[in-house]
């Protein structure tokens, strides 16, 4: 009977029983989602160390790649190699290596996988289903040779190094994985808001029916417990779709997760078994529902208003304000992106916790400017409702706060990224053509073809390779770096924005100088005017830094020099040309670099559609960031749509009061909008400048230290009047629901239930 | 004799309850004269809230026709419509004064503020406020918020916001229906003073005899419907 009657309130409030299960559902997908996601990428990033660990591979002097060829000469020789082959699949099939078991018997310990004789595809695999096609490789990877330590010497031609999978990126692929790490315990921040707001106006609604129940004999224990029990029921009903939804989601996204990975640090997902992650995630999720919801049983109480409150209000205000101000100044200082996570979750707490009284008491400032008169009788009313409003949908309105400002925040930081990413973009593809120099052909008779190629625009030649780079006092490891050299300096080059820059760079570089990236220079800590020692091909050369360029959505070094600086022995793993027809007709240029070249076609790539495949890969780079934030915020909106609605019913009798006193319904309906658009432009404004703020750490302290180079702080008010706009349409909602449900209102009198409706 | 400020003709208000229409208020004709004290009594159900409320515009009746304050309304004529309705809502704003049992203020704004508010409304000049809440008794309650005050003071400000209006007729539902005895009496004596000083009339709906006979006269409802 007890139960039957606990129960009655959500037969009375099925809405709001509902309000609760979506937020304990769609929270549960968010956070599977991401743990699935960013689960699978540390796992990959565990295997992929673990089979490098300490190992050893023979590349070729020349910078060649190393081929079937050269496997056969090594082994030939006596030394001891094993092929590794990668095969990348689908973004979220994840990447597969494939291991010849039979090669790795002169191992004395075999890289993973390889030792047990299990290739299961988790990610090993037999090399012949990789070079095969059975593993239905989208792009079949580069060949790489292992080398069993305390082999016999190298054959000349061949040097040993360090086994890498992809380029040194120092711990940005971890600290991009922190990056989402924290993004979703944002998330799971703004839904513990969430569900314990939509719990404890259920509870406020319910104070009634408990006090009649602990008249009747029941014990307070009793009801506590059946409290517990009831959401520990409803949350675990709720899990398990969230945890189905969320394991869709990260299916949906992994591509683009995969994308983002590969694109940004040249990381890929391997194949692994992720299955007992969700299960993790689903148990943080009904740890964070109980939690949220029943620590008020370990809490100590806070006065009702008018009791203590004034002191609990100062008492909070000596409480969020040094957590704020001691978050701005970590995010400021730290050098670590662990230190900038802690600062911004200070920040957000204490802001948290100061906004809803800030907002209540600007409400109330508002309210005693207002001129009390005939002419505008309500003003004063207004405010003082809207006051009640913000500190009675406290955590709603924080909720949707900071998802507003995350949103914001990732939306200029994507946006910024997007339009400096084109503008260098452009920069980078200033020409019209890119034609490939053929295997075998000669880059030089390329280059004096087009030289006497008249009416031709502008051209260079690119040449692509590998360099070790260390500062000129020699001392400390060298760095491998990606090298492009360009011969002749031209406008298609001269015209790009560096981020640091002698003057005249440009003739610097031409007079034997270097530029570096930025990833090189942040990372190796290069300077303009520094000297360098560069070894190319084997030979020595010292130039001085004289740039230092932006070199976006990768995570390699690079090094810049002039063509003519390159030495003889120098091999490029690849060369190409840029340039502009100019009075020439593509077919023209066509026809003289085949005859020149002997060849029968040319690779020739056009600029759009070079532009177009950067910007597909770009938009599913941030796939996942943006729909996360998004989600939050559907989710945030929802909430404080259905709190607001919620609350707004309660407050039904003060609203019919105005009716009694004569206010017409029209009217009555005209300062519930008012009212209801009053909430969400508060919340709008508390909201961009902390989204501002999130901006500037995203851009200028976060992005530095996980991806390696910096983006300008940009800010996006047509996107604000946008958010604007959706929160307006929130308002209007509310602001409809309840003046649907005054006109349907037929009894007068005040509901016996009052209680809960008569807060200030 | 006072001229009559509120008159009702035939007036009856019907349910239905399944098949059958009943009658809650059934051909009630009466009339109410300004300085007037008139309490409506009768069981529960007998339709005393009912009455007050067809007198004020909130329900409508099905038959009859009610004059106040020089305005008529007529069942058959649409006493319901559009215009009536929008010109009951103006006799509420200036002319009825309505008071229930409790929940009569604004909970976000102080007592001051809840009388300022009913004034504005009413169309009133300003700066009467505090006059009223003195002759009522809870001027030194002026700056409080309604949740910081006892029930008596509540209502004894509801009944400053009604005067405060300068109204013609006050229809009060069971003023004192949540307060104790003595409460209630201290509520009710204030009630009555001010109205005789004020010269409007007062229909009050109550089941309490001793209330009900410190009236000028009864209108008893009887068992109700």
């Amino acid at each position: 009977m007890i139960v039957k009657a606990m129960t009655s309130h959500y037969q009375r409030h099925p809405l709001q029983l509902l309000a609760l299960a979506l937020m304990i559902v769609v929270a549960t997908m968010l956070w599977t989602g991401v743990s699935v996601l960013t689960g699978q990428a540390r796992e990959s990033l565990a295997v992929s160390e673990q089979a490098v660990a300490a190992r050893e591979a023979v590349v070729r002097a020349d910078g060649q790649p190393v081929s079937v060829a050269d496997f056969v000469i090594l082994r030939r020789a006596g030394v001891c190699v094993a092929p590794w082959l990668e095969a990348s699949r689908s973004a979220s099939a994840g990447r597969v290596i494939g291991i010849d078991p039979l090669a790795m018997a002169c191992f004395d310990a075999p890289p993973v996988g390889a030792g047990n004789g299990e290739l299961d595809g988790d990610p090993f695999v037999d090399i012949s289903a990789v070079a095969g096609d059975s593993v239905q490789a989208e792009h079949p990877g580069q060949l790489s040779l292992l080398i069993s330590p305390g082999t016999a010497p190298l054959p000349e031609g061949y040097e040993r190094r360090a086994f890498r999978l992809g380029p040194a990126t120092g711990e940005l692929a971890d600290s991009f994985l922190l990056n989402l790490d924290a993004l979703s315990l944002l998330v799971l921040f703004i839904t513990g808001l969430l569900v314990r707001s939509v719990y404890h106006l259920g509870l406020a609604q319910r104070r009634s029916s408990f006090a009649l129940l602990r008249r009747f004999g029941v014990l307070e224990g009793q009801i506590q417990r059946l409290l517990a029990a009831e959401l520990t029921i409803l949350t675990l009903v709720c899990v398990v779709p969230g945890v189905w939804l969320g394991q869709a989601l990260a299916n949906r996204l992994g591509q683009g997760f995969g994308l983002a990975l590969d694109s940004l640090f040249d990381l890929s997902l391997y194949a692994g078994d992720g299955s007992p992650l969700p299960w993790r995630a689903a148990m943080v999720m009904v740890a964070l529902v109980l939690g949220v919801c029943l620590v008020d049983r370990l809490m100590p109480r806070r006065p009702a208003p008018g009791g203590g409150s004034s002191r609990w209000q100062a008492l909070s205000i000596r409480l969020w304000v040094p957590t704020a101000v001691a978050g701005f100044v970590m995010v400021f200082w730290a050098g670590s992106l662990v230190w900038v996570f802690a600062g911004t979750a200070l920040v957000f707490v204490g802001v948290g916790g100061l906004m809803p009284g800030i907002l209540a008491g600007c409400a109330d400032a508002m309210a005693r400017r207002q001129p009390q008169s005939a002419a505008s009788p309500l003003g004063r009313w207004r405010y003082r409702e809207l006051a009640v409003m913000f500190r009675n949908l406290a955590l709603p309105v924080v909720a949707l706060q900071f998802a507003m400002a995350t949103v914001l925040a990732v939306q200029a930081l994507v946006t910024s990224f997007e339009e400096t990413f084109d503008q260098w973009l452009a920069q980078r593809l200033s020409a019209e053509l890119y034609v490939e120099v053929p295997e075998g052909a000669s880059a030089d008779a390329g280059a004096r073809a087009l030289a006497t190629l008249g009416g031709l625009g502008d051209w260079h030649r690119v040449s692509r390779g590998k360099a070790e780079v260390r500062g000129s006092s020699g001392d400390g490891e060298a760095v491998t770096t990606d090298l492009m050299a360009l011969a002749p300096i031209s406008t298609l080059v001269t015209g790009w924005s560096l981020l640091a820059a002698v003057n005249e760079p440009w003739a610097a570089l031409s007079f034997g100088g270097v530029m570096v990236n930025e990833q090189l220079a942040r990372r190796s800590g290069v300077a303009l005017g520094q000297m360098l020692l560069i070894e190319l091909g084997g030979e020595p050369l010292e130039a001085r830094v004289v740039g230092v360029y932006a070199d976006y959505g990768r995570p390699s070094a690079e090094i810049l020099l002039h063509g003519s600086v390159l030495p003889e022995g120098f091999a490029p793993s690849f060369q190409s040309f840029s340039l502009n027809p100019g009075a020439r007709s593509v077919d023209d240029i066509s026809r003289r670099l085949t005859s020149v070249w002997q060849v029968a076609d040319l690779v020739i790539r056009d600029n759009a559609s070079i532009q177009a495949l950067a910007g597909q890969v770009f938009q599913q780079t941030f796939l996942l960031t943006r729909a996360i934030s998004v989600l939050t915020l559907v989710l945030a909106s929802l909430s404080l749509l259905v709190m607001g609605w919620v609350f707004f019913s309660t407050r039904n009798w003060y609203f019919q009061l105005l009716g009694v006193w004569g206010v017409p319904p029209a009217a009555v309906r005209g300062q519930l909008r008012r009212l209801a658009l009053l909430l969400v432009s508060g919340v709008t404004l508390v909201a961009l400048p902390l989204g501002i703020w999130l901006t500037w750490v995203l851009v200028s302290r976060i992005n530095p230290l996980a991806f390696g180079w910096s983006l300008p702080m940009a800010v996006y008010p047509g996107f604000w009047m946008e958010l604007g706009a959706v929160m307006a349409v929130i308002g209007l909602v509310i602001a409809w629901l309840i003046g649907r449900q005054l006109a349907g209102q037929t009894s007068l009198r005040p509901d016996a239930s009052l209680a809960g409706g008569g807060e200030r | 004799m006072a001229e009559s400020v509120l008159t009702t003709n035939q007036l009856s208000k019907r349910f239905r309850s399944g098949s059958e229409a009943v009658y809650v208020i059934e051909r009630l004709s009466f009339r109410v004269s300004a300085f007037e004290s008139v309490a409506v009594t009768g069981r529960s159900g007998s339709g005393k809230s009912t009455l007050l409320n067809l007198l004020c515009g909130l329900e409508t009746a099905d038959d009859g026709v009610v004059s106040l304050a020089g305005q008529r309304f007529e069942a058959q004529g649409g006493y319901a419509g559009q215009k009536a309705a929008t010109r009951w809502a103006a006799l509420r704003k200036q002319t009825i004064g309505v008071v229930f049992q409790e929940a009569n203020l604004m909970p976000a704004m102080t007592l001051l503020e809840n009388v300022r508010l009913r004034a504005d409304l009413a169309g009133q000049p300003g700066g009467e406020e505090m006059h009223w809440l003195e002759k009522l008794g809870v001027a030194a309650e002026a700056h409080r918020f309604p949740d910081q005050v006892s029930g008596g003071q509540r209502q004894r400000a509801a009944l400053a916001m009604v005067f405060a209006m300068q109204p013609v007729i006050i229809l009060a539902d069971e003023p004192t229906g949540s307060l104790d005895r003595q409460t209630a009496d201290d509520v009710t004596d204030r009630l009555f003073e001010v109205q005789r000083d004020t010269g409007c009339a007062l229909l009050l709906a109550t089941h309490d005899q001793a209330l009900a006979g410190r009236c000028d006269r009864c209108l008893d409802l009887g068992e109700g419907g």
